[in-house]
Formats: structure tokens, C-alpha cells, sequence
């Protein structure tokens, strides 16, 4: 039998709902709220969405992460909004395997720092397009933009459809604005659906000109000629629902992970003014400032389910609970991190997991670190006196991929030369 | 006396913060996996070794005496 909230100490039982908009708006609170929820316990219990443990700690998440016998990574969302399983980070060990083995190389360090060329000419393109202006809305001009077009890119998909699956995208993790929880799941089920459409247009049309000879050289074709493992170990070719799954789970973890990374950095060194001023003065000190605003801000909170009981924390956790691991909290853990609510750009070591950890750690971090790398190099070359524009707030959205909706910044201009 | 960096690849979930900081010590593989390249460690890496063992997420690093298999490799 799975836990029941009479089954927990009350005093472990707390009021939270990673999803309550409440939790970022009008201002964001999330740091503050799961920094309560961690002084409560290393593991304490929402009875939102049927009940679930919320693991607070370093120790206790990274445990987790590197246990999948125990702790499935199916569902990672406590809602199914329609969605189904996304592929292959629903997916456990023995199975999940092969589908790492075939998509790892794809994301390797060694291809990812061959892009930093055209990564650094689109960010400084972008960069181009509004420094002459004095103000950003630095969400639509750059920190979507960027990881955006990149993404297009590296899968060979038309620019243009942008806007479309941009939007959808969005949909399908947050619902609409203004939507009641009930509504929200009905768009974000439709949305999920309109995105499910799409990557089987791309896959059929891909197809279509494999037949006639005109195959491209992008992750889409690498994707498509995968062969996996069965739970049988016999090898086979993916179905065009599990190709869906995995371009829509590439989609939502390339882009909005970068997205909202770019935007706390801003947020974070535009307050944090002695720090900035190290990255300013030193582009060497940029990749360790990288990985410390990916600690200060890690804005996954994934979810796993356990397949037996077992002790954790100072709780027993049952066979069937649902856990919600929230890097956030555990990246900000004291027992791992001096003065953890510092941001010190210098930080070593820097163990933080916002990657994740284990058979299903991030795919994509070699690419991001490159893009948040090359934008805060740039950045500060051109802008480095952006402030918080105290007219216009940013809009932080909640969810188990906590963002940002708009981060208006100010700055002074730069006269074209 | 020679030092050795060895990785311990049951341990390692390939975060790949040795090989950000370290490349002259330490490459990667296909799979983003750390690829040792200076057996032993140089005398003037060794700094740089001590590093990458501490920033380990996984603590798999090691600067050894001697090169041997770490036990669950």
C-alpha cells in the first residue's frame, strides 16, 4: 500500500504544489519556500496531486538519482497532461541504455565545443539587435532566441515553425495564463497533442525524402536510425510514437533549461554587482561562474517513483510513493555548499547537481554550458551594466521547469561605432 | 614518486567538470566519459590533478600512488 497522508508524521507534512502559481507571482518565492521546506526535513509530504515526497537534501537527491533499481524514473511529471511517456528519460535501466548509447554521442562534449563558432556569431547578432536601444526584454530577444535557434539547427527543422511549437511548448507545461487547474490540464493535453502532430509531419516528411535519396546530416536523420534493445535484447528500429516521444522530451529539456539559465544569470549578476564585476574583468572566470549560477538556480524538480519500500531521510518510503526531488533546495544544501545562499562566481569545489545525477543526468549539459558560456563572455564584453528595470518586473513562472516569462533589463546604449 | 589519476567508472556519471577544467589532464570519450591522458601525472599538472579529484560530483577521481583498477571499475 502506498503512503497515506495518515501514514506520515505530521509534522512532515507540508502545504506545497511545485505548480501554485503563487509560488513565483507576483514575485518569485520559490528559494525562500523550499529553503522552509528543507529546515522541515532532508524528506517531508505534499498531499497535492494524491500525495508525494518532496526530497529537500544533496545527500538524500543524489541517492535517489544514482538508484534507479529503486527509484523508477516513471512518471517524472505528477501530472499527465496528455503528454504519455516521454522517451528515454521515463525509461529505466536495462531499457533506457540503449537509447543513452545511441543519443550520447549525438551531445558530446568534443561536437558541442565545435559548434562555439556559431554560437558566438548568433549571440553576438542578437546582442547587435537591441544594444543600441538602452532596454530588452531579454526572454524574446536573446534568452529564448539563442538556445532556439540552435536547437533548429542542430535537429535540421525550419526556423519559421518557431513560433508555433514555441507556444505550444509553453502550453504543454504550464497551461494558459489565467487557465483554473482543471482548464490548464485540457490545454495543456491539447497542446501536447498540436506538438505530437507536428513531429509526425517532420518524421513522415523525413521518410519521404530518405526514399528519394535526400537524407540530412542532423540529430532528426541520427534520431531516426537509432536502433534500441528491447526488453528481449533484440535490436529494432523506434516506432514514429517513440521518435515523437524523444523529440518532444529534446524540445522541452533544450530549450526552456537554457532559457531560464540565461535569465537568472542576468537576474542574479545584475544584483550581485562585486561578483559581475569578477566575470567582467575576467572571461576566465567565466566557466566556473557558469556552473555557479546553474547551482544557485537549478529550476528542474523531477519527479521518480519508488518500485519498493525503502528507509531514506528518516522516513520510509513505500513501494508506488511519488517523489518530487527538488534541486533547487538541494543545490542550496549546507551540509554541501559553504554559505550556500551566496552566489560566489568563484566557487570550488562546485558539486552541485543541477545536471542531474546517474543514468538519466542531463544529455544536453555539454551544450549548455557552451551557450551560457558564450553568452555571459559576450554579454559582459558589450552590456555589462544591465540593471533590473524597476518599472517593469520580471515574470517568473512555477513548475517542475521553473521560468521566466519576461526579465526587462536596462542599460546604457552602445553608439554604433 | 609518479602519481596517477584514475577514475573510478562505476562511480562516474560523466558530468564532465574534470575535463572543463583540467584538458590537458583529462579528455572525453564519445559518451562524454573522462579519458586520462598523462600517465603518470607531470609534475607541474599535479595542482591541477588535486583539483579535478576535489570538483568530482561523484568523488570517482583519485590521485594515486600507483595505477591500479579502482574496485568497482
Amino acid at each position: 500500500m502506498p503512503t497515506t497522508r495518515a501514514d506520515v508524521r505530521p509534522d512532515l507534512v507540508v502545504d506545497f504544489d511545485i505548480y501554485d502559481p503563487a509560488l513565483t507571482m507576483p514575485v518569485d518565492r520559490m528559494q525562500e519556500r523550499t529553503a522552509e521546506l528543507a529546515k522541515v526535513g532532508p524528506i517531508v509530504w505534499s498531499p497535492a496531486y494524491g500525495g508525494h515526497w518532496l526530497v529537500t537534501a544533496y545527500d538524500e537527491v543524489h541517492e535517489i538519482l544514482r538508484d534507479p533499481a529503486t527509484f523508477s524514473s516513471y512518471p517524472n511529471n505528477l501530472v499527465d497532461a496528455g503528454q504519455g511517456k516521454f522517451l528515454p528519460i521515463e525509461l529505466d535501466p536495462p531499457e533506457h541504455t540503449s537509447y543513452r548509447q545511441a543519443l550520447q554521442p549525438l551531445f558530446n562534449p568534443t561536437r558541442m565545443r565545435a559548434l562555439e563558432p556559431r554560437i558566438r556569431e548568433l549571440v553576438v547578432e542578437l546582442i547587435e539587435k537591441f544594444q543600441g536601444a538602452g532596454r530588452v526584454e531579454f526572454v524574446e530577444e536573446f534568452a529564448h532566441e539563442l538556445p532556439t535557434t540552435v536547437f533548429l539547427a542542430l535537429m535540421g527543422w525550419p526556423l519559421e515553425d518557431a513560433p508555433m511549437f514555441t507556444e505550444a511548448t509553453e502550453i504543454a507545461m504550464n497551461g494558459k495564463p489565467g487557465d483554473t487547474p482543471e482548464q490548464a490540464v485540457a490545454s495543456r493535453t491539447e497542446a501536447a497533442m498540436q506538438m505530437f502532430g507536428y513531429f509526425m509531419q517532420i518524421i513522415h516528411t523525413r521518410r519521404a525524402a530518405a526514399e528519394a535519396g535526400e537524407e540530412l546530416d542532423d540529430i532528426t536523420t541520427a534520431v531516426m536510425k537509432t536502433r534500441i534493445k528491447d526488453a528481449e535484447g533484440v535490436e529494432r528500429d523506434l516506432t514514429d510514437d517513440e521518435l515523437a516521444r524523444m523529440f518532444f522530451l529534446l524540445l522541452i529539456a533544450g530549450l526552456h533549461t537554457v532559457q531560464g539559465t540565461l535569465c537568472w544569470m542576468m537576474l542574479h549578476l545584475s544584483t550581485n554587482t562585486d561578483q559581475r564585476d569578477t566575470v567582467i574583468a575576467d572571461a576566465d572566470a567565466i566557466p566556473a561562474a557558469v556552473e555557479e549560477v546553474l547551482r544557485y538556480e537549478s529550476q528542474i524538480a523531477m519527479g521518480r517513483r519508488a518500485v519498493r519500500d525503502v528507509e531514506i531521510g528518516g522516513v520510509t518510503i513505500k513501494a508506488d510513493d511519488q517523489l518530487l526531488l527538488l534541486l533547487c533546495s538541494a543545490n542550496r544544501d549546507d551540509s554541501q555548499f559553504a554559505d550556500p545562499q551566496s552566489l560566489q562566481v568563484d566557487r570550488t569545489p562546485n558539486r552541485h547537481l543541477a545536471f542531474g545525477s546517474g543514468p538519466h543526468r542531463c544529455i544536453g549539459s555539454h551544450l549548455a554550458r557552451v551557450e551560457l558560456r558564450i553568452a555571459m563572455e559576450e554579454i559582459h564584453k558589450r552590456i555589462p551594466d544591465y540593471r533590473l528595470d524597476p518599472e517593469d518586473p520580471a515574470v517568473v513562472l512555477p513548475s517542475q521547469v521553473r521560468g521566466f516569462a519576461r526579465l526587462p533589463l536596462l542599460f546604457t546604449p552602445v553608439t554604433s561605432s | 614518486m609518479d602519481r596517477y589519476l584514475t577514475v573510478d567508472r562505476g562511480a562516474c556519471a560523466g558530468h564532465g567538470l574534470c575535463y572543463g577544467a583540467a584538458p590537458e589532464i583529462v579528455d572525453c570519450d564519445d559518451q562524454g566519459d573522462p579519458i586520462i591522458l598523462t600517465e603518470p601525472v607531470p609534475d607541474g599538472m599535479v595542482g591541477q590533478a588535486e583539483h579535478v579529484v576535489d570538483i568530482c560530483p561523484e568523488r570517482a577521481l583519485a590521485l594515486q600512488e600507483s595505477l591500479q583498477e579502482s574496485p568497482s571499475a
